[in-house]
């Protein structure tokens, strides 16, 4: 195989079942889990079961409204950053290989910048869990290897990026395969299931009157 | 079988959605919950963090239900039950959690590790491991249904005794406690003659066509998540409400009978109940809105704060009505901070109270109430739940808080200015 057809293989087909691998994935462990019993709530409402939900996913975003971001701002603005990033990675998998015609040498330096934060954070998040005792305690080997893959995903993403080899293109989609094969069991797949509990937390919250506060 | 063949059979009955979700890679052991649990706030101990006492049962479902735990169990800290899990288990969900909920509303994901924890105490009392006194008071109030002729009469005359209290302090000798009668109100007290006495005074002074319970909120069925009994407690109350023919279940100020009675109990059924739940709290702040009662709060003149019991506020949706009734019948009323929604639990809550071998440790859980309450300069603490107003008095008597601690009914009771 020639290193042209070796690209295309690994940006479209590997590509291609990667994703569909995950899909597939998702929707058996969403399914499995939309079977699960429910207790939803009789009683009348006190609130707004609907106004509880988007309350539930915007909080998010809303930092002033929770302690544990409110308290701790600069874990908050590292962990949208880090997200950001994550996000950004994702994109430029599509866009790279759908539309390159849209990035120019701005919109690559643009993704690099907002890629590079989340390297940055991921030491950090690295070193806390090591170093803070009551962090180290719940950390498993799939807490500090989801950690270190995502930070090699990033990394090979601002190289194939900036520098545009083969290698580095190459190294990166085979790097985002590897990680969409691995996520459906890891725990970097928790952002699926953040939309179901933060549904399910919401919308019991906001029924009986909870969120969102007065 | 054998234990953990019971112990995995317990826990699938117990595995719905919520568990679910929850139960598996949803936690990103971020740690953001740590600073959030009264708990490790005052031991400092990693093992009292909320996701390490929810990991404590997570390990064991993930090996179960996840994938990759089921191939690599060691990968993701997963791990098949051993005898001594659940002796670990009994210290993370009985001991070291009152199922406050405040981890849940400062987890960025949303995990709900009460629901993991009161899993685990189901199966432990399917197991027989679940604090003995907790069953004990279950059961005690199971019996008193199926004792009812025998108690009935002793009720009554204890009833008759609080009646004459009433009328003295009303003035008035046609003040009454009418006992499961015909009424549009069932009030639901607790044991104690100070659930049963400013509640009487309130009904009283806004002339309400009221009848007090045979029975007792409580339902020690519910800290040891033995569904099945909480359900017959509950069943004692239902019958008497069709009996009266209530149209409002009021329940006193206890927050896990409020909980159960107007949220659980219903999902429980399966139904809507026939009547209207409604708190102690909320009829006292209708009464107020409606100008039924008239108060003078010069007769609670010392600073006074309150201390929202969690199955009131951050589990039951009530956070208003309990401040319009104290704030209407104080001279001077000081916000704790934090509260509402974010008020720590007081250490004293889904059972802990009645465990008298954890005493110490639920004082040293009180610590961050401790604080809480000092920085108000209140020299009074009102709450709405009698597992609260036990653990405030004993932390300000521990303490040295200076205080006096009361239930809100008292409290507007001492300030009923009767025509
Ligand atoms: S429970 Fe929530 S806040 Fe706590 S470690 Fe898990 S994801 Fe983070
Ligand atoms: S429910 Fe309350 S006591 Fe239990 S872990 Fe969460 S914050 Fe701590």
């Amino acid at each position: 195989m020639d290193s042209q057809s070796f690209m295309h293989f690994v940006e479209y087909e590997l590509q291609a079942i990667a994703i569909t691998w995950m899909v597939v994935m998702y929707t058996i462990k969403a399914v499995q889990l939309s079977r699960l019993p429910m207790p939803w709530e009789k009683e009348k409402p006190k609130g707004s079961g609907a106004k509880g939900i988007l309350r539930s996913y915007g909080s998010i975003f809303m930092p002033w409204s929770v302690e544990s971001s409110r308290k701790h701002m600069g874990r908050w603005i590292g962990f949208s950053l880090y997200h950001v990033g994550c996000l950004v990675a994702i994109v430029n998998t599509f866009t790279y290989t759908f539309t390159p015609g849209m990035m120019t040498p701005t919109v690559k330096i643009v993704f690099s910048a907002l890629i590079a934060p989340a390297i940055f954070i991921g030491f950090i998040k690295f070193y806390n869990r090591l170093s803070r005792p009551e962090l180290r305690h719940i950390s498993t080997p799939d807490d500090y290897f989801s950690l270190l893959s995502l930070q090699l995903f990033f990394f090979t993403g601002i190289m194939a990026l900036l520098l545009d080899t083969v290698f580095w293109r190459s190294s990166y989609y085979i790097i985002t395969a590897a990680f969409l094969f691995y996520v459906p069991f890891s725990k970097i797949s928790h952002y699926i299931y953040f939309f179901f509990a933060r549904f399910l937390t919401g919308k019991r919250y906001g029924w009986r009157g909870i969120i969102p506060q007065k | 079988m054998d234990t953990r063949e019971k112990v995995i059979q317990e826990l699938d009955k117990r595995y719905n959605r919520l568990v679910g979700t929850s139960a598996t890679n949803l936690c990103t052991h971020c740690g953001w919950c740590i600073e959030s649990c009264h708990i490790f706030k005052a031991t400092g101990n990693p093992e009292h963090s909320p996701v390490a006492k929810a990991e404590k049962v997570r390990r064991v479902l993930k090996r179960k239900h996840d994938w990759l735990s089921r191939l690599f169990p060691k990968w993701t800290g997963a791990k098949d039950l051993t005898e001594s899990d659940l002796d670990e288990w009994i210290e993370a969900a009985f001991k070291n959690c009152t199922l406050c909920e405040r981890c849940v509303i400062n987890c960025p994901m949303g995990v709900e590790t009460p629901q993991i924890l009161a899993t685990a105490r189901g199966v432990l009392t399917a197991m027989g491991k679940s604090p003995e006194i907790l069953n004990q008071l279950t059961d005690a109030a199971i019996a008193r249904e199926e004792n009812m002729e025998m108690m009935e009469g002793f009720f009554r005359k204890q009833i008759a005794n609080l009646e004459k209290q009433v009328q003295e302090r009303m003035n008035d000798s046609n003040a009454r406690i009418p006992v499961s009668e015909e009424a549009d109100i069932l009030y639901v007290p607790l044991s104690g003659a100070h659930t049963m006495v400013p509640a009487a005074l309130i009904f009283n002074a806004a002339k309400a066509n009221w009848t007090m319970s045979l029975f007792e909120a409580s339902n020690y069925g519910v800290f040891v998540a033995d569904i099945p009994k909480a359900k017959k407690v509950v069943e004692r109350v239902l019958k008497e409400a069709k009996k009266v023919k209530a149209k409002t279940l009021v329940v006193t100020e206890c927050g896990h009978a409020y909980g159960v009675l107007k949220w659980e109990a219903p999902k429980w059924f399966g139904k809507q109940f026939d009547f209207e739940v409604k708190s102690l709290l909320e009829v006292m702040n209708d009464y107020i809105q409606e100008g039924k009662i008239v108060l003078d709060p010069s007769k609670n003149s010392e600073p006074v704060t309150y201390h929202d019991p969690c199955n009131i506020g951050r589990k039951g949706g009530i956070f208003e009505e309990p401040r319009n009734v104290i704030q209407a019948s104080s001279k001077e009323y000081k916000e704790m901070t934090p509260s509402k929604v974010e008020n720590f639990c007081c250490g004293g809550g889904s059972g802990m109270v009645a465990c008298s071998e954890w005493t110490e440790d639920r004082l040293l859980y009180g610590t961050v109430k401790v604080e809480q309450i000092k920085k108000t300069n209140a020299k009074k603490v009102v709450t709405a739940c009698d597992n609260c107003l036990h653990q405030i008095k004993e932390l300000g008597e521990k303490n040295n808080l200076n205080i006096s601690v009361s239930n809100v009914s008292e409290h507007l009771a001492n300030a009923l200015v009767f025509s």
